[in-house]
Parts: structure tokens; C-alpha cells; sequence
């Protein structure tokens, strides 16, 4: 311990004798570096932008200024956005999309609770249902398209908006849990057996005590649910052939099929599936980035 | 009397509070009900049929008809597509990893460099992650078409007038590559600065009053805290890049050729288009099942070794 001491009293001396010029250099090389990285950064935040940016640009313009190349509309025109809602039930299929989506991030909240409360305070019954849900999760989904297409047909889900919302739904539980469970380890046991002396049931102080307290990782986690289910393009590809019951995804690839499709056109559809997920994700920026980062990072 | 069940009251209380590891309530069995009938539903169910259904003919319309041994395993085997597919999506799922994981870490260590909040720059980069990936095929492609692309000018200048990143294999490839690093660098970065920022500030001050530099410190202080967190978001990759199939859908189809043709894109094409092969699918899914599992196996193994090392 003494020597201990001593060291770091020799350390912070150093520190002192050598501080004002040393000092001045590091603060000088501390500028010079974050006027490095802002570049960087900047770099990586065009780079992040340009592909939907490109598809703003074409989403503006008719077939002969597109083929002439170039970044931008050289005459701005708003026809490719009513053309795409004609040429592909995009109404519809955005509608379903949030349908899908929704249904799907309330049945995997649901089972995520109780899942991640048992995977974090359930001993090793809950470590072994944890590592069981993330291998599922490492699984292809491409592996259980085939069973689980019999499954729905046998039960009449398939070429159904609530079909596709049950099986993202079901898919999504790993993801939440492994974001969840983090949030309820950090509960402190104590507020739970508080609860307990007074008369509350386990699952009285889940509901009353951990819940609120894990609200910011719920949010987070139903938020990263429902893009993953807003996103998902397999399974929809896979159980739904008709328009009815498609999501937007399966739209846009359905453009793709046509060979004298417009790229006008293409591209207003494809804003039309990216807009509703940006602006939710720069709504809910610091909670989505507060639940993943302190989720994951254990 | 009410004085003696106080006190009776609070020497229960001091009893169970001295053996509160054992008194710790334990979580009633029904919690384990969802989770485990949406395993079973997810992951159960799918692998006994899908073993069942590699070994007998069956058709969309009527699954597992007759018992045929080994004769699907055989099929996938003889398919050209499939035996390189597997490949593919090894090499895929390594060479995005190590891109996005690469590129995400010089972006963390960038915006930790900053300083500062995340702030709306942060949710900029995150924007990649949440577009659908379907949007993102759509959006490269467009990018790139040899008529009407973003960079027709360029390649016009570099004397390479017409050309197409998308019309050679090797070109493809590397073109979905970039694609899906694009999409998934930001996981990387965002889950590497919260870990950096979970350094303790004390370790760096140390670092710097022994006269290390700013390079220094991070190689051999900061890196090794973040180390099991960087080869976690590595993992994590490793798994997301073996999912890949929209963009191949949206941008390539699998071609030119087969040269971008991964297993999950294949098995797909075997079951759901042209030819409806659902047993030599089945079985297909399972050889793939076997490589993503080895392969992740070798990847928790490295972690664990680290992580244990750290400790």
C-alpha cells in the first residue's frame, strides 16, 4: 500500500513538472484531432445520405432528365409520387406495412417482459432460456421459411396481414429480450423485495416496480421491434402472394420484376417505405440510442 | 399484544433479511410460458420438420409424402447453385464483418475524439440501420446504373464510360459488400462508443500523466476495455451478414451467373420459385444451419477465450 502511495504522489509530481508546455501540446493535438475526426465524421454523414438523397433527386424527375444524368432535377416534377401509388397498391401495401409492424411489436413486448424478467433474475433456468433465445436468433430466418409456411397454410395465415404480424412477431422476441434483459438487471433487488415484504407477488412487483423502471429499454426495444417487422422482407416474400396481404417490402421488389419500370417511379416508392422509419428514428433518437448502446453493453 | 406481533413482525423481518440469497423469491413458472411457446413456435417446431421434410418428397401443396432417405441431401449436393452457395455466404458474412467492423470502429473512435453529445451528426449516421434493406438494394442500384446513376459523369471522365459495377461477378460481389456494410457500420459504431464512453475517464488521465499519447493510450489502455465489446458487435455482425437476402433479391438476383447466389437466396429460389423443390430445400437449410452454426462457434469461441483473458 505504502509504495502504492508513494508511486502515484511520484506520478502526480510528474505530472506537475512537466504540465505547461506538455500541456499546451496535447490541448493543441486535442484541437488539431477532433478537427480530424468532425471531417471524418462529416465524411461518413454524406456518405450515410447520399443513397436516399439520390433517390429524392430521381423521385423529381421525368425519364429523359434521369438518362442525362447528373444530381440533380434540371426541372423539378411531382408526377412519378401519384404514378407509383397507381402502378403498385402502394396505399395498401403501406397500410399492411404498419399493420405487420405494429401487431408484431405488441405480441413480442408482451412475451419479452416476462421472458427477459425470467432470462435476468431466474438463475440458471433463466441463463440457459437466454442462450437458447440468441441461438435461435443466430439462426437464417431462410431455415424456418419452409415449416412455418406449412404452419400458417395448415391453419389458414397465409396471404394474411395477421399471419406475417404473428411470425415477425414471434421472431422478434430474441432481439427484445437481449435488450430488455440488461435494463432489468440494472433494477436493484432491493425495490423488488421492498415490494415483496409489502404483499406484492412476484409478478405484482414486475408489473409495479421493474416495469417503470425499464420503461426507457422497453421504448427502445419496441422501437428496434417494430423496424426490424417494418423492415422484414422474407417471410412476407414467402407467406403472402397477394397484394391484400403484402407489405410495402414485397412492393418495391415487385417493381423491381418489371423491366420497363421507371426510376422516377421506383424511387418515390421507396421513399414512401423510408420516410415513416426515418422520422421515427430522429423522433426517438436518444431513447433508441440509450436502449441499444446500455442494452448490449453488459 | 399488538407490541408483540410488532416485534414478531420484525424478527421475521431480520430473519429472512439475513438469508436474503436464499429468500430471494423465485420467478413463477408461467413467465416461462411465452418465452418458451415462441421458441417452440420459432425454432422447435422448424427443426423437427425441417429434418423431417430433407428426408421425404414433398410438394408446396402436400408436405412429407413419402420417406426417401437421403435422396435430397444427394439433390442439394449435385445443385451447381447451392454447393457454391454455401461458400458465398461464408465469404460473404466474413469479408462484411470485418468491413463493417473495421469501418465502425474508426467511426466510434471519431466521434469519441469529438467529444461532445451525439447529437443530430450521431442520428445521421445511425439513419442507414433503420432503412429497410429492401430500400437500400433499390437506392444502391439506382446509384449505380450504368444510365441515369450518380456517378455516369464520373466514370465518363475516367474514361470508363457505360461502366457497370453491377455486370461483372467479382463486381457484385463486392458491390453488395458495400452495401450491406453501409447499412450495418453503424451498429458497430454506435454499440463501440458506448463502450468507449463506459471507459473510466481515471484510466485515461493515467495514461496521459504517464506520458502516453493520444494513440498510445488508446491502443494499449482504451483498446483492451473495449476489446469483448468490439468482438461482441463482431458476432453480431457475423450473424446479420448470414441473414442476407433482400438486397440480393432487390439488386442481383443472384447474378451475374451464380456469383452472388448465397445460401439463403438459393434455398429460397429452391422452394418458392421455378422448380418448388421443398425436400432438396429442406435439406439445404439444414447444411446451412450446420455451417452458420460451426462458424459461430468458432466466433464464441474466440470471444469467450477473450473475455476470460480480460478477467
Amino acid at each position: 500500500m505504502g509504495t502504492g502511495f508513494s508511486r502515484s504522489a511520484d506520478r502526480a509530481q510528474r505530472g506537475r513538472a512537466v504540465s505547461a508546455p506538455v500541456l499546451r501540446r496535447t490541448v493543441s493535438a486535442g484541437a488539431a484531432r477532433r478537427t480530424v475526426s468532425r471531417a471524418v465524421l462529416a465524411a461518413a454523414a454524406v456518405l450515410a445520405l447520399l443513397p436516399v438523397l439520390f433517390l429524392v433527386s430521381l423521385s423529381l424527375r421525368g425519364v429523359d432528365d434521369i438518362s442525362n444524368g447528373g444530381w440533380l432535377p434540371s426541372q423539378v416534377r411531382w408526377d412519378n409520387w401519384p404514378a407509383a401509388f397507381h402502378t403498385v397498391p402502394l396505399a395498401q401495401m403501406l397500410a399492411n406495412s404498419w399493420l405487420i409492424a405494429v401487431g408484431a411489436t405488441l405480441l413480442t413486448v408482451l412475451i419479452a417482459v416476462p421472458t427477459a424478467y425470467l432470462t435476468a433474475r431466474g438463475g440458471r433456468r433463466g441463463a440457459r432460456l437466454y442462450s437458447l433465445l440468441l441461438a435461435a436468433y443466430c439462426a437464417p430466418p431462410v431455415v424456418a421459411v419452409l415449416p412455418l409456411y406449412f404452419l400458417l397454410k395448415s391453419v389458414g395465415l397465409t396471404n394474411s396481414v395477421l399471419g406475417l404480424a404473428l411470425v415477425d412477431g414471434l421472431a422478434n422476441v430474441p432481439v427484445a429480450v437481449w435488450l430488455l434483459d440488461g435494463f432489468v438487471r440494472r433494477v436493484p433487488r432491493e425495490l423488488e423485495e421492498a415490494a415483496w415484504v409489502d404483499g406484492l407477488s412476484v409478478a405484482a412487483g414486475v408489473r409495479r416496480v421493474v416495469l417503470p423502471l425499464v420503461l426507457p429499454g422497453l421504448v427502445a426495444a419496441s422501437l428496434v421491434c417494430f423496424f426490424l417487422a417494418y423492415n422484414e422482407f422474407l417471410f412476407a416474400v414467402s407467406f403472402s402472394q397477394s397484394p391484400s396481404a403484402q407489405p410495402l417490402t414485397v412492393g418495391l421488389s415487385l417493381f423491381q420484376g418489371d423491366r420497363t419500370v421507371q426510376f422516377g417511379q421506383q424511387a418515390a416508392a421507396s421513399l414512401v417505405a423510408v420516410v415513416p422509419v426515418y422520422l421515427l428514428a430522429v423522433a426517438a433518437q436518444r431513447l433508441l440510442v440509450g436502449g441499444l448502446s446500455q442494452g448490449a453493453v453488459k | 399484544m399488538t407490541e408483540s406481533t410488532l416485534v414478531r413482525a420484525r424478527w421475521s423481518d431480520v430473519a429472512s433479511a439475513s438469508r436474503r440469497p436464499r429468500a430471494w423469491r423465485a420467478v413463477p413458472l408461467w413467465m416461462a410460458l411465452p418465452g418458451a411457446v415462441s421458441l417452440l413456435v420459432t425454432a422447435g417446431y422448424p427443426t423437427v420438420v425441417g429434418i423431417a421434410l430433407a428426408f421425404t418428397r414433398s410438394s408446396l401443396a402436400r408436405p412429407l409424402r413419402a420417406f426417401v432417405g437421403f435422396d435430397n441431401f444427394v439433390a442439394a449436393a449435385e445443385s451447381v447453385a447451392f454447393a457454391g452457395s454455401l461458400l458465398r455466404s461464408a465469404v460473404f458474412a466474413v469479408l462484411a464483418t470485418s468491413l463493417s467492423v473495421a469501418a465502425g470502429v474508426a467511426a466510434a473512435v471519431a466521434l469519441d475524439a469529438r467529444g461532445g453529445r451525439f447529437g443530430l451528426l450521431g442520428t445521421v449516421l445511425l439513419l442507414p440501420m433503420v432503412t429497410p434493406p429492401v430500400s437500400v438494394g433499390v437506392a444502391w442500384k439506382l446509384l449505380l446504373a450504368p444510365v441515369g446513376g450518380a456517378f455516369t459523369g464520373l466514370w465518363d471522365v475516367l474514361g470508363i464510360s457505360g461502366f457497370n459495377p453491377l455486370g461483372s461477378g467479382v463486381g457484385a460481389f463486392s458491390t453488395l459488400l458495400v452495401m450491406h456494410a453501409w447499412q450495418w457500420t453503424p451498429l458497430v459504431a454506435l454499440l463501440v462508443y458506448a463502450a468507449l464512453l463506459g471507459v473510466p475517464t481515471e484510466l485515461r488521465e493515467a495514461a496521459a500523466l504517464d506520458g502516453a499519447g493520444w494513440a498510445r493510450t488508446l491502443v494499449s489502455v482504451v483498446g483492451p476495455q473495449v476489446a469483448p465489446s468490439v468482438l461482441a458487435a463482431a458476432v453480431l455482425e457475423l450473424v446479420i451478414a448470414f441473414k442476407v437476402f433482400d438486397l440480393i433479391v432487390v439488386v442481383t438476383s443472384g447474378g451475374p451467373g451464380v456469383s452472388t447466389t448465397v445460401a439463403s437466396f438459393e434455398v429460397f429460389r429452391t422452394a418458392f420459385r421455378g422448380s418448388f423443390e421443398v425436400g432438396t430445400a429442406a435439406a439445404e437449410t439444414l447444411l446451412l444451419g450446420v455451417l452458420v452454426g460451426a462458424v459461430l462457434a468458432v466466433a464464441g469461441l474466440v470471444t469467450r477465450r477473450v473475455r476470460d483473458a480480460d478477467q
